[in-house]
């Protein structure tokens, strides 16, 4: 099918996740929730600590300030990795610690990878108050009062202006995904009930030109999620149905909304500056060059991009339908919870609620593979889409996962 | 950023970036709003009401604080006036203020405006013509004591 010799060369074999709640009575720190799905995955795997050769984190957690964080875990969990990291791009770092362990894996470094993510910050800080400094530069942008969805709506501004879509396609995206989250009992608009394209624009301009409904809500609580990595001929052995790693892709441009207007000359924005081509693009492209597929063979795909224009962007650059159509695809159904591509399938960023970063959207994925989805079941998934945000619209990591070796 | 707001206790007073201001997430510190020396001349600019991008011996402007000229790879980079002649290349007209301290401003602007020098500079925008700002408007520079107590460059829309 192709040739690609990292394409299928390794699979994941187990893969759990701990969650914590505002709510609950006793909070939870990210360690916690990390040492629990860690914890959870030693012991369904049968592969324990000691086994572990390579360990990979996603960035430290805000609300878990700590310098060189995957040591924190490591010691935490009494592993000894031969080669460990932490990594920051953003959103897109969580699908990058799978990345890195399929090299080490491949390079013949180790036998099993540990990849960890998680994020408790919605229960220990003011994420709506300190979001824009977070996300801003500090010096040149942020002294103007910016808010995270301001940030993210410069593109928005363009979007509409260079392809004409509408506020009522973006909303489409909300209306959809609100109707996977009914059926996900940890989505944090399950009991919320279904919500129509009049109730998005209707709803309360936040920063135009996203309304309410257009921004993701916070997770109410944390998320730790982790995963084992083996070469595909171990997994076999060990799994009795490995999800392989069919290809991936990265692409990283900018950090700072401001910043990305200078990445001219490089792919996605070779023939000029851009709001609104992005790196996903090019690392899905890489994604399905390696895995030797195409968008339609893909049956799952999520994204972790918290605004309604966002997804629609994000369904062009992914692949499922051509540059400026994003709004035409989801007005036609395209990803129409009867019938349309199974996309965000947990209630997405906009209906589960964003936690960050992190690999529980893998998670929904291979859960669907293996016939054990907490939400709404899919009937014969066999390929899945993956992609992680994080910055505004700055890092990209796309992951092609197949149940077929 | 609760706390001391210049704006009600010292009107006018441009106040002094080297004394920085701490950005609070809650009760974590994040660091301080100040100049570093890569961008000390930018904000000697500010000052001077003077808005200076980096000009590099190629001929290519770029901001902020750029010291590697992504063109060219020269690091010769110099501080250089802007005209301060633009458009509105994007905005956000923002209804949800991000603290306490823009409540009384909301609604307002922010947003990217295209420099006759080819940069495209984040800033406020303010509405200075009849109609409400919009892409492609005419804007040129101007400089306002923040919310935040700071003078910082703005740009004004205009016919
Ligand atoms: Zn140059």
């Amino acid at each position: 099918m192709n040739t690609h010799k990292l394409a299928r060369s390794c699979a994941i074999v187990g893969i759990t996740r701990a969650i914590g709640l505002k709510t609950d009575k006793e909070k939870k720190t990210p360690l916690q929730l990390v040492v629990e799905a860690c914890g959870e995955l030693f012991r369904t795997t049968g592969i324990d600590r000691t086994k572990i050769g390579a360990l990979f984190t996603g960035r430290m957690p805000r609300s878990y300030f700590t310098l060189q964080y995957s040591q924190s875990v490591l010691n935490e969990l009494k592993i000894a990795p031969v080669i460990s990291t932490e990594v920051t791009s953003h959103g897109g770092g969580a699908l990058g610690t799978i990345e890195l362990a399929a090299l080490a894996l491949n390079a013949g470094l180790v036998d099993y990878a540990l990849c960890v993510t998680g994020e408790a910050s919605p229960i220990w800080i003011d994420m709506i108050g300190g979001s824009a400094n977070w996300e801003a530069d500090l010096q040149f942008e942020a002294p103007y009062g910016p808010t995270t969805p301001s940030l993210y709506a410069q593109s928005a501004c363009r979007y509409m202006h260079e392809y004409g879509i509408s506020s009522r396609q973006m909303a489409r995206v909300a209306v959809e995904n609100r109707k996977w989250a009914l059926h996900h009992p940890y989505a944090a608009m399950h009991k919320k009930g279904e919500i129509t394209v009049d109730d998005v624009v209707n709803s309360p301009m936040i920063a135009s030109p996203l309304h309410l409904l257009d921004c993701a809500p916070w997770f109410p609580g944390g998320i730790a999620s982790a995963a084992l990595i083996t070469r595909a001929d171990i997994a076999k052995q060990i799994c009795p149905n490995p999800t392989y790693i069919a290809g991936f892709g990265q692409w990283n441009t900018h950090e700072w909304v401001g910043e990305r207007m200078g990445t001219w000359n490089v792919e996605p924005v070779k023939k000029g500056p851009s709001m609104v081509r992005t790196g996903a693009k090019v690392a899905a492209d890489n994604a399905y060059a390696m895995s030797g597929l195409s968008a339609a063979d893909i049956n799952i795909a999520e994204t972790s991009v918290p605004f309604t224009f966002a997804n629609l962007l994000m369904l062009e650059e992914l692949g499922f339908c051509g540059e400026g159509e994003g709004g035409r695809f989801v007005e036609s159904g395209g990803i129409d919870f009867d019938g349309g591509l199974p996309f965000n399938t947990t209630g997405g960023y906009l209906s589960f609620g964003q936690s960050g970063q992190g690999l529980y959207l893998l998670k929904e994925i291979v859960d669907q593979m293996w016939n054990q989805a907490e939400g709404k079941p899919i009937a014969g998934v066999e390929n899945g889409l993956v992609h992680g945000h994080g910055g505004p619209l700055g890092c990209h990591s796309v992951m092609i996962v197949s149940k077929n070796n | 950023m609760k706390g001391n707001n210049p704006m009600n206790e010292t009107p006018i007073k441009v106040p002094d970036w080297s004394a920085g201001k701490k950005v609070m997430v809650g009760e974590l510190f994040l660091g301080l709003y100040q100049p570093s020396p890569e961008t000390t001349g930018f904000w000697e600019g500010v000052k001077r009401r003077e808005l200076l991008f980096k000009h590099c011996e190629c001929g290519q402007f770029h901001h902020p604080r750029r010291m590697l000229c992504s063109v060219c790879s020269s690091q010769k980079l110099s501080w250089k006036k802007s005209t301060g002649i633009g458009s509105v290349y994007s905005f956000s007209e923002i209804h949800r203020a991000p603290t306490p301290e823009y409540a009384q401003t909301v609604p307002y602007t922010v947003g990217l405006i295209e420099t006759g020098e080819g940069v495209h500079f984040f800033c406020r925008i303010d509405q200075g013509r009849k109609t409400p700002i919009a892409i492609g408007d005419k804007a040129k520079l101007d400089f306002r004591v923040l919310e935040s107590g700071y003078q910082m460059p703005v740009f004004i829309t205009h016919d």
